[in-house]
């Protein structure tokens, strides 16, 4: 008996074709650095509704886009925002005022205790993070309970299990084994919660080349590995990339005026970088190798 | 010498920091930035600086080179470890010992509210960009502080609509031990007008000194609630001239304190 290994490649495209309405996503990287957004657009682009968007702790604005976008009907994550260049995301910001949707408070401990229960198949785990705040009042799923050993008050924090997990990582090779430039952030805890997970690369190399190394092996048996240069932008790529703030830019003038009532602007970048180009190399391609190829490190 | 209210509060802060200490310097607060690189660079040669998910020591450093964003990876040509996000949570030895903390609220028990604005959570007036680490990193710190950019009635007020970060509570030096926290709570509360500290007994905010300028009256009229005020309230502290040189020329050099 024997076989073929199999590869995990798949493009973007039928990456995204995984995530279905109503489905329950978490987005890798942090605020500024490695989203997976030549995938987050797709997954615009073929239109799909209603996700609960389990952004990073803490998220960038790739979850301000897939509210403005109309995907998202529930968002869990403890920050959304830009830093300095938004300190909250605009369509975030008005979609929570406006009741248009529904958010799951946490902070980033409360954040990874959700993930772990899941992970660990738990109906909780308990933390003291939230004694004395109002995250157990405004977030009915995080109850107070007396600890069975000491009778002290605890927080009981049930699971967060997302259907897919969405990471961006350096290289990975055909058969799933992902190793980052960095930390990783927190995105390990992100594969270990969710069902399935699908990592854009900067590159997909050889088994040979993860073989040098495998304690950079920081995720492995992943899904799927989609082929993605550049496929964080407009966020940094550690080792390969900076941010675009001109784009962001761009992308935040539109988001406030969509938020203050005119539609257009967003309309057109919606065409222009999501729904015009066929794929991720029609979106370099607009977004133009001159832009991208200026975002290196100095 | 000369010096700025922003450079006098980075001085400030760094004479609280201790030699040894592990503190995490984040990216959109510059003022705390510059007052923990001054601590290490000016009396803190064991310190573990945290940056950008990374672990360093930055004595040898000539100059240290901000980055605008939390996560900017040219900071990691510093580290000598790497933290993963979701590991700093394992154990309050990965966490930072000091801890800053903003708000769009801070009431004057110390506590801290990210959430929003408004008496009905589903409808809020203002939506605030949420609680990020502050819960956690504030239940486990052994010591923290809260750190504002501007001084505001509308920002210090009697009572938060949300907590998100547990200060002191309704007041009262066990408000913390009550429930179990085993950090050590908010020590000083830092505006560009003074700083606040928390009387023993009731852990109310006391006016612990203002800066250069700056009367009582004034520190009152833009507070929500009314601080305890002892009868003489010194001036803060001014930063001497080692400090002001290595603020200047290693830690700020492109003056960000001085703008």
């Amino acid at each position: 008996m024997t076989g073929e290994r199999r590869s995990r490649i798949v493009d973007e495209i039928q990456a995204a074709a995984r995530v279905t309405d109503g489905m329950a996503i978490v987005i890798g990287g942090h605020i500024m650095s490695s989203h997976p957004m030549a995938v987050i657009r797709q997954i615009i682009k073929q239109g799909t509704k209603n996700l609960t968007v389990i952004g990073a702790a803490s998220a960038g604005l790739e979850v301000d886009l897939l509210v403005g976008a109309g995907c998202a009907r529930r968002v869990i994550t403890p920050y959304v925002g830009g830093e300095a260049l938004a300190p909250i995301g605009p369509f975030y910001q008005a979609a929570v005022q406006r009741g248009e949707i529904e958010v799951w408070e946490c902070d980033e401990g409360i954040y990874y205790t959700a993930l772990r229960a899941a992970a660990l198949k738990l109906p909780f785990l308990p933390t003291l993070s939230g004694l004395g705040t109002s995250l157990p009042e405004v977030n009915p799923d995080l109850r107070l309970f007396n600890d069975p050993i000491t009778g002290r008050p605890l927080v009981a924090v049930p699971p967060l299990q997302p259907d897919v997990a969405l990471i961006h990582a350096a290289v990975a090779d055909a058969y799933g084994n992902v190793q980052f430039v960095g930390s990783g952030m927190g995105d390990r805890a992100h594969h270990r919660a969710a069902v399935t997970t699908i990592v854009t690369v900067e590159r997909v190399v050889p088994n040979e080349e993860i073989r040098k190394n495998p304690l950079a092996t920081a995720v492995w048996n992943v899904d799927a590995v989609v082929r993605a240069p550049y496929g964080s932008h407009p966020y940094q790529s550690p080792g390969f990339y900076l941010h675009d703030e001109d784009h962001l830019n761009e992308y935040l003038r539109a988001a406030r005026a969509a938020v203050q009532g005119d539609r257009r602007p967003f309309a057109e970048y919606l065409d222009r970088y999501i729904l015009g180009p066929a794929n991720h190399a029609e979106y370099l391609q607009t977004v133009g190798f001159p832009r991208i190829l200026s975002l290196h490190e100095v | 010498m000369t010096y700025t209210t922003k450079e006098l509060i980075a001085a400030f802060i760094a004479r609280d920091l201790q030699d040894g200490e592990n503190v995490v310097v984040g990216a959109n607060l510059p003022v705390p930035r510059a007052g923990v690189l001054l601590a290490h660079l000016h009396h803190g040669p064991n310190m573990t600086i945290g940056l950008s998910a990374t672990q360093t020591n930055l004595l040898k450093e000539p100059v240290l080179q901000p980055f605008k964003y939390n996560r900017d990876f040219r900071a990691a040509r510093w580290a000598e470890s790497y933290m993963q996000h979701h590991e700093t949570f394992d154990s309050p030895k990965l966490m930072s010992d000091v801890f800053f903390v903003g708000g769009i609220q801070i009431d004057q028990f110390g506590n801290s509210n990210l959430i929003g604005v408004g008496t009905d959570y589903r409808r809020l007036r203002f939506r605030g960009p949420g609680a990020i680490g502050t819960t956690t990193m504030t239940t486990y710190t052994k010591r923290y502080h809260l750190y504002l950019n501007s001084h505001d009635p509308r920002v210090l007020v009697e009572r938060c609509d949300f907590i998100t970060a547990f200060g002191w509570g309704r007041g009262g030096a066990d408000a913390r031990t009550k429930l179990g926290l085993p950090g050590g709570g908010p020590k000083y509360c830092i505006t560009p007008l003074c700083v606040f500290d928390f009387e023993e007994e009731t852990k109310r905010m006391r006016l612990r000194s203002v800066h250069p300028g700056v009367t009582v009256e004034e520190v009152l009229a833009r507070t929500g609630f009314a601080p305890i005020i002892a009868p003489r309230v010194p001036e803060t502290e001014a930063p001497n001239a080692d400090e002001m040189e290595i603020l200047r020329q290693r830690v700020d050099v492109e003056g960000v304190l001085r703008s």
